[in-house]
């Protein structure tokens, strides 16, 4: 089962940036997402598969490909002088990610428990709802703020007259 | 259930699921094929008019015109698979599964009976069973990715009436999901859980719909417009845009997309069964046991397919704006302040 979501996530994220239309493109990453969905319903955490599912394939995907549509064009065009260092730069930019992620991952404490036979608890919107506001409450209001400021900004920006 | 499954030399958790998956994917199916034909007819007798009576079994039983359903199929099956010469072929063969996957997936979690004990073992009557902690939020999900099926159509097409049809039936899904998921979150609260199981369980003695009728009527409006019904009906509009985001569609495709409509209008009809009308209990009755249960279940489903259909053939169109305007400045408020109201009243309790 992890074989295949992983296949999935990897063959929707690499399809993504290989493909020059930008449609087929988005549609390849709602792929990697369903993917990536997928792996969280296997670590026993199906709230967050189906957050994934419903804010980022259900609603900021759809988003985007809207604005896309509404544009003339939908290829990408081709460089007009292609640069070597910028690719240099891109690909040493994500070895350093993939580096912190494998080892924010591998050092971390669940790691030891790994081996240990034991009942899996499956995290539930209770659980969820608890820790976002017992233990993370700071930063779940400052979040709200942030969103409530950029909200108030893209009104502003939109409207013509206040 | 044991002596059936060891005569098929099954173990009974196998010879359930399969049975369950059998009556998931292809109840749902069977319905919306049958709700093409009550469409019809339906629309018949509210127009005053006989509607399709021509098709018949062996040209001799003519059922009311029931078999106009196999002809249907018949034709869409045996037409010529046209793909206009101008479209996105991958994403062109892949819409027609993206509005159809989706709408078939969504009936999963439905409990369409009460759950029951054979040879000590009990078996309930979802596809996903109880505690799998996905609840009713996996409806919502699957509901969010239907938007797909009619965005990939409308772009592949490559047709101004079909990308118009999309972008407005889109426009149109995304808003209305935001009052849908606030007023089933108030649900939730009043539940004190999001397992459909519960959901129903908390429902004993008073459904939903009496103490929440604002959520009910905001559901289900957004439901009239999640599955694109009339009034809602943006995404054709053969004076304007010509069939919308299906304009280029033919044969199978076309019928499966066609069909998907009704499959989510079976789906819509369950979801405001379960969350507002006591799912499969039956008034008065604690124990119904599995089939009064599975009855009451489809009767009260079948009402609500009936009032889709029955709102399509009475009521007119909206505008566009004016979609957009009931959308956020009349559904979306009286969402909230449901959902407010009920906080403050769980507040004032304790």
């Amino acid at each position: 089962m992890f074989l295949i979501f992983a296949l999935i996530t990897l063959l929707g994220a690499v399809a993504m940036f290989r493909s020059r239309n930008l449609i087929v493109a988005g549609l390849c990453l709602v792929l990697c997402f369903l993917g990536v969905a997928g792996l969280f319903l296997l670590l026993a955490n199906p709230v967050a598969a189906a957050l994934q599912i419903i804010v980022y394939s259900g609603a900021i995907v759809v988003l985007v490909l809207f604005v896309i549509m509404l544009l003339n064009s939908h290829e990408e065009e081709p460089a007009e002088h292609p640069r070597r260092i910028q690719r240099w730069l891109g690909a040493l930019a994500a070895a350093g990610l993939g580096a912190g992620a494998c080892k924010a991952v591998l050092s971390s404490p669940a790691l030891a428990r790994l081996g240990q036979e034991g009942p899996v608890k499956v995290m539930d919107l209770h659980q969820v709802g608890v820790s976002l506001f017992q233990q993370h409450v700071v930063a779940f209001e400052a979040a709200g703020l942030l969103l409530l400021a950029a909200m108030v900004a893209a009104v502003a920006l939109v409207k013509k007259e206040l | 259930m044991p002596t059936l499954a060891h005569l098929l030399h099954l173990s009974p958790e196998t010879l359930w699921m399969v049975a369950k998956v059998l009556i998931v994917f292809g109840g749902p199916f069977t319905l919306a094929s049958l709700l093409t034909w009550v469409e019809r007819r339906g629309a018949a007798m509210i127009q005053d008019r006989i509607g399709p009576n021509r098709a018949a079994l062996f040209g001799k039983w003519r059922l009311l015109g029931l078999p106009q359903i196999a002809a249907d199929g018949i034709k869409a099956f045996l037409k010529e698979d046209l793909v206009p010469p101008h479209v996105n072929k991958l994403v062109f063969w892949v819409a027609p599964l993206l509005t159809f996957l989706p709408a078939v997936m969504g009936f999963a979690i439905i409990p369409f009976g009460q759950s029951f004990v054979s040879g000590g073992q009990t078996y309930h009557l979802s596809l996903l069973d109880p505690g799998n902690g996905m609840g009713m939020l996996y409806p919502l999900a699957i509901g969010s990715m239907a938007v797909y099926g009619v965005l990939t159509a409308a772009w592949s097409s490559n047709n101004k009436w079909s990308i118009l049809g999309g972008m407005r039936a889109s426009a149109q899904m995304v808003s209305y999901e935001i009052a849908m998921s606030l007023a089933v979150i108030t649900i939730f609260m009043r539940a004190g859980a999001y397992d459909p199981h519960q959901i129903i369980q908390a429902q004993w003695g008073l459904w939903n719909v009496l103490p929440q009728f604002l959520g009910f009527l905001v559901f289900t409006t957004c439901m009239f417009a999640e599955t694109n019904r009339l009034p809602f009906d943006f995404a054709e509009g053969e004076a304007e845009i010509v069939a919308g985001y299906l304009t280029e569609y033919g044969s199978m495709k076309f019928a499966l997309m066609y069909l998907s409509e009704y499959v989510h209008m079976v789906t819509a009809s369950a979801l405001i069964v379960t969350l507002y009308f006591g799912g499969w209990r039956v008034p008065f009755v604690a124990d119904p046991g599995v089939w009064l249960s599975v009855l009451a279940f489809l009767v009260k489903l079948l009402f609500f397919c009936w009032l889709f259909i029955w709102i399509r053939w009475t009521l007119p169109r909206f505008r566009y704006d004016q979609l957009m305007k009931l959308g956020w400045k009349v559904m979306l408020p009286l969402s909230m302040a449901n959902f407010l109201f009920h906080a403050f009243l769980m507040f004032k309790r304790g």
